[in-house]
């Protein structure tokens, strides 16, 4: 039957033998065995431990207990198999019985008992033995091993906090991506809405246009025959008609012309709204457009005596680089308001450099009726026009302010108003990209490619005064002999003279000999040697320049 | 490791074994009571057992050793104070000494020598 167990020990090193058979002995007495089996049981535990440590063979050791007989095991740990030799042969001397299981795994010794003889309970047997066990290494091993766990307790309670708080995290963490998914969401949704609605925008606005363009064009040829049939009726060759006759028909074509004019806005507003103003820069002397301007204006003037028309150019901003017509509709425009609007004193037209800005501004100041704040912006709606007596006087459409801010805008300047109610207007036109001089007066681009002179035209419009565009040869040796420019863009493939004849009979004609080539041609391996050439392709601003300067510093140089 | 200290008497050395001996402990005894036989010129050593309870084999080859060794430095030894038990335990493991004398106690281990040396004297 299985013993019960009373007490494991090691069995390790010489210190433990001795260990081992004092309990043996201990047991032997508590199993009730008497002083010479004490004796005969230590000599065998004694003799079986030595054997084993002989063979670095490490073992538990366990004391049990049956009813009749006490039962020591050696288990050992492994190691190689036990061969029955001269420990064992001692030991079964002393013992009833000496067995070996497993291979030698087990060393089993038994000495029996006799149980009446036994006065001390297996409990206090234990007890007393767990005494005797060893305070040294298997106490320490305990000691460690409880550190140990409770070390690994407080490491799993931390892993515990840990995880808690990271299911915090990952909770967190959940729930803001589910925020800003929602969020997301929105957002998209907000932008396609945004996207359709300003789809529809642009679809109103351009349906708009067409609608004005439309109805501009279709007024404007019945307009030209009441015109036309008016003064049929009113000229000479036509039938008599009496005074009352001939003055009625003379107001019939006054509104005539009077509405042809607002279709006329309307239909330049219309061309402004739809972004197909296309600004030419030119060189402008602002001092002469201004005293042209003051001309033409003046007889609307002049019929107030009390306003007089002030010209202030300052010398630094006489030239600009801008669309003259453009830059003449918006003055005109501002002019026009502010005599309409000024009874007596003075409308102002003043031009200042502004180095600052890197522009220049243009200012009609007028000392009229002024405009109220709250009205500031609306005057640029269109078809707007602020209440009052003098505005019922006054013919107009309201597109002008609006018109003139289109024109500023395609120009890259801006329009604004200042004014208070009774003290007058202050209209600022602001056109930036003041150009210096032009550096050169008159450049030919000859080329058949029709979007590369656009482009070349572009990219030289601050740089010389006036570009000339040539489609073909014949047409550019016109040009050239009618204006001689200061340099010619020359492509070598055109049609009638393509440009190596060119370049021959520019040689033979004094006149032109001198006149600085770049050759701009597509296929740069094939240019004539002796002039400067530039391939069209990835053609940069800052690139022809350079290398038109240099080309006529140098002609100049010979 | 424990030391066993080892007693001079005249010519007679004295070994107490009181503690359960090491491996390390027996073979340094033996070693030390061999220098000392010489040193001492010793005629005899005795090994007192009488506190020992529990003699194995491997005690009993020291002691039959130690003997061994003593007789080759031309000592004799005698093995006193052997318990009753340990003296049954070492007949019924069928260990003899290897000629080991053997003397009750202290005083007749020390008469035992005397006797011995006058014999061949």
């Amino acid at each position: 039957m299985t013993p019960t167990e009373l007490l494991r020990v090691r069995l390790g090193d010489d210190q433990d033998v001795f260990t081992v058979r004092r309990i043996g002995r201990v047991a032997a007495e508590l199993a009730g065995l008497e002083a010479q089996d004490q004796i005969r049981v230590a000599t065998a535990l004694s003799e079986i431990g030595r054997e084993l440590l002989a063979m670095a063979s490490p073992a538990a050791v366990i004391f049990g207990l049956t009813p009749g007989e006490l039962v020591i095991t050696f288990e050992r740990d492994g190691g190689p198999p036990f061969q029955p030799s001269e420990g064992v042969t001692l030991a079964r001397r002393l013992m009833d019985d000496v067995r070996l299981d497993q291979g030698g795994g087990v060393i089993t010794l038994v000495k029996r008992t006799s149980a009446n003889r036994r006065r001390v309970s297996v409990a206090d047997t234990r007890a007393a033995l767990a005494r005797l066990a060893p305070v040294n290494a298997l106490d320490e091993l305990r000691e460690q091993n409880r550190e140990l766990a409770a070390t690994l307790e407080e490491v799993l309670r931390l892993n515990t906090e840990l995880q808690e708080t990271n299911q915090g995290v990952v909770a967190l963490y959940n729930q803001l991506s589910a925020e800003m998914e929602e969020t997301n969401r929105g957002v998209v949704a907000l932008y396609a809405e945004l996207e359709d609605k300003s789809s529809q925008l642009r679809e109103a606005a351009a349906t708009r246009n067409r609608f004005w363009a439309t109805v501009s064009h279709e007024l404007r040829t019945p307009l030209n025959s009441i015109i036309g049939l008016v003064r049929l009726l009113i000229g000479q060759g036509g039938d008599p008609l009496a005074d009352e006759q001939r003055h009625q028909i003379g107001l019939i074509g006054d509104s005539a012309e009077t509405l042809l004019g607002l279709v006329g806005e309307l239909l330049d507003m219309a061309k402004a709204e739809s972004g197909r103003v296309d600004p030419q820069p030119t060189s402008v002397d602002t001092l002469e457009l201004a005293e042209q301007l003051r001309l033409t204006m003046g007889p609307a003037a002049h019929s107030r005596a009390e306003v007089d028309i002030v010209i202030d150019v300052a010398e630094d901003a006489r030239r600009v680089f801008v669309d003259e017509t453009m830059l003449i509709r918006i003055l005109r425009n501002l002019m026009s308001n502010a005599l309409k609007f000024t009874d007596r004193g003075e409308v102002r037209l003043t031009a200042r450099l502004d180095a600052a800005a890197g522009g220049v501004v243009l200012a009609v100041s007028d000392t009229g009726i002024g405009i109220s704040d709250a009205d500031h912006e609306r005057v640029f709606e269109e078809f707007y026009q602020v209440p009052g007596p003098i505005q019922a006087r006054a013919r107009g459409t309201g597109l002008g302010l609006p018109y003139a801010r289109r024109l500023a805008e395609a120009m890259g300047g801006t329009l604004e108003l200042t004014s208070s109610l009774g003290d007058g207007t202050v209209a600022t036109l602001r056109i930036p990209h003041h150009m210096g001089p032009p550096e050169v007066e008159r450049i030919l681009v000859a080329d058949d490619d029709e979007a590369f002179r656009a482009g070349a035209h572009r990219l030289l419009s601050d740089f010389a005064a006036h570009v000339d565009e040539a489609a073909d040869g014949v047409a550019a040796l016109e040009l050239m002999t009618a204006n001689p420019p200061d340099l010619v863009l020359l492509d070598l493939l055109m049609p009638r003279l393509d440009g190596g004849v060119l370049l021959q009979r520019m040689a033979e004609q004094d006149l032109l000999r001198d006149i600085p080539v770049v050759v701009v041609t597509i296929a740069p391996d094939q240019a004539p040697e002796g002039f400067p050439v530039l391939s069209k392709q990835g053609l940069r601003r800052d690139q022809l320049l350079e290398v038109v300067r240099a080309a006529i510093r140098r002609r100049g140089d010979d | 490791m424990e030391r066993v200290p080892i007693l001079k008497i005249g010519d007679i050395l004295i070994v107490s074994i009181q503690v359960d001996l090491e491996d390390q402990s027996v073979l340094t005894l033996q070693e030390d009571l061999a220098e000392a036989v010489v040193k001492h010129a010793a005629r005899g050593v005795i090994i007192d057992i009488s506190v020992v309870e529990i003699v194995d084999s491997f005690i009993g080859r020291m002691l039959a050793t130690i003997a061994g060794m003593s007789r080759m430095l031309d000592a004799q030894t005698v093995v006193v104070g052997m318990r009753p038990a340990v003296a049954i335990t070492l007949v019924e493991l069928g260990l003899n000494l290897g000629g080991v004398r053997t003397a009750l106690n202290l005083e007749k281990g020390i008469a035992l020598l005397d006797h011995v040396r006058s014999a061949a004297r």
